[in-house]
């Protein structure tokens, strides 16, 4: 059945996106697991979703994944351990057989009751869901200001950095040191960050 | 048709269960937000697979639409967090995250 | 028009960037601020009347024309639009001096606007779904307002608070789909009416899981609380007393009360689980406050505390109790953003959080000390101040429900809260004056102006609770009270 295949190939693409080690890899399995999502929306007669799905998610997040990724790449990568690729499947089996027995005792029991027939998309999204709408406003607007607010332009704050410098740290002194020392140096923060590295265009 | 809501939701569960296995058991900061966003699509499937079984696959996509769209603003916001973490402690380790304890 | 407590924050959030670029600091101050003043003041005198005569369902209108919103402006509802202005606005004032060393006020403003409208607007949603969008918006102004100094503590505070939202809010939605596959719709009436006719307890007691995961992780309820005492002491002061002082209680108390008691129905064995949790939260995080030396973690970890007694009064389900508890969640309110406030004041002086290099600081410090002492013996619930009335009443509902046991855990709990308070005050504000605070000053105008308002308030709802509780938290009361029969009574969505 398509259906059902196209749900195996979700979660099989999920999985490796989980277990790939390499991010990129992992990043564009997770686009191809959006795909196979979106496919599984067309047949399910929920077309505006899947349009949504293949350029949102499998787009745009994707991209920004990448860009992630690429501005972080380089400094002392973090490598998954191996020890995944066995603990893994065991998860994974135990999972699938507390699921197939939950389900079976579930086939059944739930009622079938079906709704009258409602409006066209447009109709429904403008007309009965405007609130959602100024919702959505609202998490757009808070991503691009929190977006901005982490990314501006500023020295970095000097008369902040000094009160962690006392508060008390479990991690050792060393790290609070070097944080309140550049913090210190107001302007030269940005600076000495991009001197100590070679290629400092990465981080640009 | 509610066997088939069943089914549906056998996958969302499959599917949110390794997305929390990923969270919790990896150690790289961008593997951490790839098990979020596994989990959403699971969530969003389960949105879809519920208006299908019940035939109000309007209002299903309406919600899974809004919900795509918040979970953008927090990828980015939490990619955003991830570079800013990097320019600090030069790594994606989540691992080196533990000055704040006790 | 109730639509307003929306579109004002979300209008000005959205304006304050650009003013930013012209004027970096008086503008945003002034607009903010103004902004602040006018919806605390709207939420006094004009939605009273609405609220009268039960909950009112008004349609939002745009420039004359009418757009399809339907907000539920109900006694509880309004009650906690009273409570989130009050605190904004103390906050606000209190960011004028506090956010000078910053810089990008303008930013600042503009996200802490977008957080009060998406807690506004998770207060008057009518509808499961909206409060879940609602809560994103908050959620994620709130993420980047934690990290907002961008030091590295703040940074890994913020980046743990997101993965855990991020968490909870999955589960909420994962339970909002279930619950929209069973019957049928996501609104509070359709729910209502759906879930009675239902016959499929364990997939409904699996949705109540998920949703008491969700939003007890959202109100940092014993055992998902342990995100609040990374997060809420290394964001900057305001921002911690916004935190701990509305959002946890907003987006954790609100929703889930709201939730459990107007549309599911509150059961025993919610009753059970949700007291079991309050009081586990009251011991953790009292117990837990009384080993800090950061002044700032032992008012987080006294914020888990006093959530635990509000989730307690609520689980009782009498009359009383959700009094009780609707009473505490206000005087949390208040004292706590007071309490937090002044730790910023302090470190901002004094350049330190530790409690063992504090000391004497109430002779360099007198209005930080004095309205400190006021939120401390509130807090640790002394009469004739608020926490006292609060604490009593939730005690009292104990033991009229016959939780005695648990009656006499919430009396120990309160004493090991004066005792953690006493010797908070003690080590920062009173005894000898260590050497290297001679030098240090007063809090600026601004911040002092708006901790002396908040400790007023504390003595003032103390002294006159009788008069708060009938004109306030009556109403509220009353709504959560009738159960689901209010959700019923918005079929008509």
């Amino acid at each position: 059945m398509l259906h059902l295949s196209l749900l195996i190939g979700l979660v099989a693409f999920s999985i490796l996106a989980v277990l790939i080690r390499d991010l990129l890899k992992s990043a564009i399995s997770l686009a191809v697991a959006s795909v196979f999502l979106a496919v599984l929306f067309f047949e399910m007669n929920a077309v505006y979703a899947g349009v949504f799905e293949v350029s949102v998610v499998a787009g745009l997040i994707t991209v920004l994944f990448i860009t992630a990724i690429a501005l972080t790449r380089g400094d002392g990568d973090v490598v998954e351990s191996r020890r995944h690729l066995a603990v893994f499947p065991l998860f994974f089996l135990a999972l699938a057989v507390i699921d197939i027995l939950v389900m079976k005792r579930l086939l059944g029991r739930i009622p079938a009751m079906v709704n009258p027939e409602s409006g066209t998309f447009a109709d429904v999204l403008w007309n009965q869901r405007t609130f959602d709408l100024v919702g959505q406003i609202g998490a757009i607007f808070a991503g691009v200001l929190a977006v901005l607010a982490l990314f501006r332009r500023g020295e970095k704050d000097a008369g902040h950095e000094s009160p962690r410098g006392d508060a008390p740290l479990a991690g050792g002194q060393p790290p609070a040191g070097d944080a309140a020392l550049m913090g210190r140096q107001p302007h030269t923060g940005d600076a000495a960050l991009m001197g100590r590295q070679p290629q400092g265009g990465s981080h640009e | 048709m509610n066997n088939m809501w069943i089914l549906n939701m056998g996958f969302v569960a499959l599917l949110i269960g390794v997305g929390l296995y990923c969270l919790l058991t990896m150690r790289n900061a961008v593997k951490l937000l790839i098990g979020i966003e596994v989990i959403a699509k699971g969530v969003t499937l389960a949105l879809v697979a519920g208006g299908f079984a019940r035939n109000s696959l309007m209002l299903a996509q309406c919600l899974v639409i809004t919900v795509i769209v918040v979970d953008v603003a927090v990828i980015a916001t939490a990619l955003a967090l991830i570079i800013n973490i990097n320019r600090h402690t030069k790594s994606l380790d989540v691992r080196k995250l533990t000055k704040l304890k006790g | 028009m109730i639509f307003l407590f929306i579109i004002v924050p979300l209008v000005m959030a959205s304006l304050l960037p650009l003013v930013g670029k012209i004027s970096k600091r008086f503008l945003p101050d002034l607009l903010a601020n103004a902004t602040m003043l006018f919806l605390l003041v709207y939420a006094v005198v004009s939605a009273r009347p609405l609220v009268a005569g039960g909950g009112v369902v008004q349609q939002a209108f745009w420039f004359g024309a009418p757009l399809n919103i339907r907000l539920l402006l109900d006694g509880f509802s309004l009650f906690m639009l009273f409570t989130i202005s009050l605190v904004s606005f103390t906050v606000t004032l209190y960011s004028i001096d506090y956010m000078e060393h910053y810089g990008a006020k303008a930013d600042y403003y503009a996200l802490l606007l977008l957080m009060i409208a998406g807690m506004n607007g998770l207060v008057l949603a009518s509808d499961l779904f909206n409060i879940y969008i609602f809560l994103e918006v908050a959620a994620i102004a709130s993420y980047a307002l934690v990290a907002f100094g961008r030091g590295h503590d703040e940074l890994e505070a913020s980046f743990k608070y997101l993965m855990l939202s991020a968490v909870a809010s999955a589960f909420i939605l994962l339970s909002i789909a279930i619950i929209f596959a069973l019957t049928g719709g996501v609104s509070f009436g359709t729910v209502a009416h759906g879930l009675e006719t239902l016959n499929v307890r364990f997939v409904v007691g699996f949705c109540s899981a998920l949703f008491l995961m969700g939003f007890g992780l959202k109100a940092a309820l014993v055992p998902f609380h342990s995100w609040l005492p990374d997060a809420h002491p290394s964001a900057p002061a305001p921002i911690s007393a916004m935190l701990s002082g509305v959002l946890i209680k907003v987006s954790g108390v609100y929703a889930m009360m709201r939730v459990f008691l107007n549309v599911f129905g509150l059961t025993p064995a919610l009753t059970t689980i949700l007291s079991i949790l309050g009081i586990a939260s009251i011991f953790v995080g009292a117990l837990a406050a009384l080993g800090q030396n950061d002044i700032k973690r032992m008012l987080a970890y006294s914020s888990i505390s006093q959530i635990g007694y509000v989730v307690l009064g609520f689980a009782i389900g009498t009359p009383l109790g959700i009094l009780g508890g609707l009473f505490h969640l206000f005087n949390h309110a208040l004292f706590k953003s007071l309490l937090f406030l002044n730790a910023g004041a302090i470190e901002r002086s004094t350049g330190t959080r530790s409690l063992d290099k504090m000391g004497g600081l109430a002779k360099v410090m007198p209005v930080t000390a004095g309205t400190s002492a006021v939120g401390s013996l509130s807090i640790a619930g002394v009469p004739p101040l608020n926490g006292f009335w609060s604490k009593l009443l939730i005690i009292i509902a104990l033991v009229q429900a016959k939780m005695v046991a648990l009656a006499v855990l919430a009396v120990l709990g309160s004493v090991v809260t004066l005792w953690y308070y006493l010797v908070l005050q003690h080590q920062a504000f009173f005894g000898k004056l260590n050497e290297s605070w001679k030098a240090v000053k007063e809090a600026p105008f601004w911040m002092s102006a708006s901790t002396i308002l908040l400790a007023l308030l504390c003595i003032a709802v103390g002294l006159a609770f009788p008069v708060v509780i009938h004109s306030w938290l009556q109403p509220a009361a009353d709504i959560l009270g009738k159960g689901v029969g209010v959700a019923m009574s918005f079929i008509g969505f």
